[in-house]
């Protein structure tokens, strides 16, 4: 649906190019979690994708019409109008009319819950309930590729779960959707793959189905010191064990081999404090890749 | 669609913006009543009446005549048959009408309470000098024999008065520009903040534009490809139909509410399209100065401090607060740079000078000069913000 080709942009006076050669092909019905530490590049291609700068090199290709709905992180909309308002004037702006409009009008505020809040004005709403109402403006337009920047922020949970459920539906009806967010798993949860950009370079691009399915870890840790006989058993059972005085990490362990240890350590005199058992996490993940870094 | 849509949000948005209602509305029509009192005593067309205290000696014909024609000279005073040493007194001697026709003659002789002011003194000298005139030439008339005696009073006046009438055609040149020295309270106050809050739609101009930049709307519009002029109209076009309706709500507080208050009246005239061309063009030329304070401010506190400091500051040397016709050379010579001299040069011409559109063209091409001016810089400049709004992002 939309391929960027070497795309580089360089910021005047800016010594380094923000983005060099990013090459990333975007299919229908595809969510990618964007990531990538401050000054990575995100905004830039954000705002390349979405046509608000031009690249200084390479170039964009859009498979069918250019249509994009913008959920920024900032709460764009009008504080003194009214939720309904604000919708039906993006909704103008949008072009939308008829069938389409009441539909789309329909689909949004039940995704967000904000039908009984249409005659409160905006500036009246609580934190979560402006973020709900700017996501819904967002994707009150119909487009082909939604720019999801941070939409969960300061949503209550309960009401997050429906944002998500929204945009899980939004990419089973075949849209497209680049997602950046603090919250890992969520992304981990939506998005299919995940584009990570480190100095303006994209470090890595990886589908999350298969690259986190890894081997099981294993972590445990005692209050003082480890049982005397562990490390014979382990080594007995086979198990490759980092040590320390108290706690032992193993990276890669069967659910048989786990079984058979946890029998050994239930018949110990102590009991371990923490039990950390399965496989790494997104954010294990993104920490693994980014060395930590911010 | 979208311009109307667009529009039609800034309308709402200003009618819930009450600090921007009070600025646009409230304040320039509280200016302008306070300072219509404040210079009320300027140029009063009609002035107070006076009481006059008669000390008649004589019981003539002719002392009664002079009493008419001196009546009908001060019509609204009262001339008093008595001897309050508190109010200016005329008295007639006994021998008034002997030595009528008597050259030099010496007439009603006058005395003022040390009080009585200046104005009011001539007033009653000229009324005097006119009424023994008359007087006199009612006794040469009849000494002729071409008046006749038997008439009523009233009558012999009136045949006095035509044998004295004579017209003096007068002529305003209305480009002296010195329109403002002839001006009454209200001709010089309602048109001053009329413009002055017209103006002041830069401020609402530019902090809805400030809002739109820093919440993200205008990314969105951004993302949505509306083009610049689009956006640029969207602020214009309401502001210009704001500028109207005050144009309309302060010139009708000068013309029904003023007079209510005890001070002139406003009087517009017959050139009705007069006021409309003035009006457009002291729109164009502050809403396309208030798109450029827009531009130009890079935050709110910016955008006030730009818009009201610029305001005042044009309003100052403009002759808004000071009428220029009291100002310095110097000054008035500065005022030459203010838009608002421009528009207020105009809109005396029509309302002192009862001028037409022809009369207020170059003051208005003045103003569409600046429009155009301020508009393309305050346009390009515009346009560099929009494309300078970008995405932000905080992770």
């Amino acid at each position: 649906m939309l391929t960027l080709n070497n795309l580089s942009f360089r910021y005047p006076a800016a010594a380094q190019p923000a983005l060099s050669d990013i090459n990333l092909s975007i299919q229908a019905g595809e969510c990618i979690g964007l990531l990538g530490a401050n000054g990575a590049g995100k905004t830039t291609l954000l705002s390349l994708i979405s046509s608000l700068m031009q690249p200084s090199s390479g170039s964009i290709e859009w498979q069918g019409p250019r249509s994009i709905g913008l959920v920024p992180q900032q709460l764009a909309f009008y504080s003194r109008l009214s939720v309904q308002e604000n919708l039906n004037l993006f909704a103008d702006l949008y072009q939308l009319r008829g069938n389409l409009r009441q539909q789309q009008m329909d689909s949004v505020l039940q995704a967000t819950g904000l039908q009984p809040l249409l005659k409160s004005y905006a500036g009246t709403l609580s934190g979560g309930q402006q973020r709900r109402l700017n996501f819904a403006i967002g994707v009150l337009q119909p487009a082909q590729l939604y720019l999801l920047d941070e939409v969960s922020v300061g949503v209550d949970s309960r009401s997050r779960q429906h944002l998500l459920a929204y945009i899980q539906q939004l990419r089973d009806s075949g849209k497209s959707i680049i997602y950046t967010s603090h919250y890992l798993h969520e992304i981990e949860a939506i998005a299919a793959r995940i584009v990570l950009l480190d100095r303006g370079h994209i470090q890595c691009d990886l589908d999350t189905r298969s690259s986190l399915k890894q081997p099981q870890q294993l972590l445990l840790q005692w209050p003082e010191q480890l049982p005397t006989s562990l490390v014979a058993f382990c080594s007995g059972l086979g198990l490759r064990a980092e040590f320390s005085s108290s706690s032992v990490f193993i990276a890669e362990i069967s659910d048989q081999q786990f079984l058979t240890l946890y029998h050994f350590i239930g018949a110990q005199a102590q009991l371990p404090s923490k039990i950390e058992y399965g496989q790494p996490t997104l954010e294990q993940f993104y920490l693994n890749m980014t060395g930590g870094a911010l | 669609m979208r311009l109307w849509a667009l529009i039609a949000k800034e309308i709402r948005l200003l009618r819930r913006d009450w600090h921007a209602i009070a600025v646009l509305f409230l304040m320039p029509a509280t200016f302008l009543i306070l300072m219509a009192f404040a210079m009320s005593g300027l140029n009063r067309e009609q002035l107070p009446p006076l009481a006059i205290n008669l000390q008649v000696a004589d019981s003539s014909a002719d002392s009664a005549f002079f009493i008419s024609a001196l009546q009908a000279q001060l019509s609204d005073s009262k001339l008093q048959h008595a001897s309050d040493n508190q109010q200016p007194s005329i008295r007639i001697d006994k021998n008034f009408s002997t030595h009528l026709l008597d050259t030099p003659h010496i007439g009603p002789s006058l005395s003022f309470p040390a009080a009585t002011d200046h104005l009011s003194r001539q007033r009653i000298h000229s009324a005097v000098t006119i009424a023994l005139a008359q007087t006199r030439l009612r006794a040469f008339l009849m000494d002729s024999q071409l008046l006749d005696e038997q008439i009523p009073i009233d009558e012999q006046l009136f045949l006095v008065q035509a044998r004295t009438q004579s017209e003096l055609p007068q002529y305003d040149v209305l480009s002296s520009g010195n329109l403002a020295a002839k001006a009454n309270a209200s001709q010089l106050s309602v048109p001053a903040w009329l413009i002055f809050g017209m103006f002041f739609v830069m401020l609402p101009m530019a902090n809805s534009f400030q809002h739109e930049q820093q919440s993200g709307t205008l990314l969105r519009f951004r993302g949505l490809q509306l083009n610049v002029a689009t956006l640029a109209l969207s602020k214009l076009l309401p502001y210009i139909a704001i500028n109207f309706v005050q144009f309309v709500a302060l010139l009708a507080l000068g013309v029904f509410a003023l007079p209510a208050l005890g001070l002139p009246a406003l009087q517009i005239g017959d050139h009705l399209s007069a006021y409309f061309v003035l009006a457009l063009c002291i729109a164009m030329a502050s809403c396309s100065l208030g798109l450029l304070i827009a531009a130009l401010a890079k935050n709110t506190e910016q955008a006030l401090l730009l818009s009201a400091g610029s305001n005042i500051i044009l309003a100052a040397i403009g002759g808004v607060m000071v009428p220029k016709s009291i100002m310095p050379i110097a000054m008035q010579q500065l005022a030459e740079l203010s838009p608002m001299s421009w528009a207020l040069d105009a809109f005396l011409t029509l309302l002192v000078g009862q001028g037409s559109t022809v009369d207020i063209l170059p003051w208005c091409l003045r103003l569409l000069a600046f429009a155009v001016l301020c508009g393309t810089s305050g346009l390009l400049l515009f346009r560099r913000r929009v494309q300078q709004t970008l995405w932000t992002t905080h992770n």
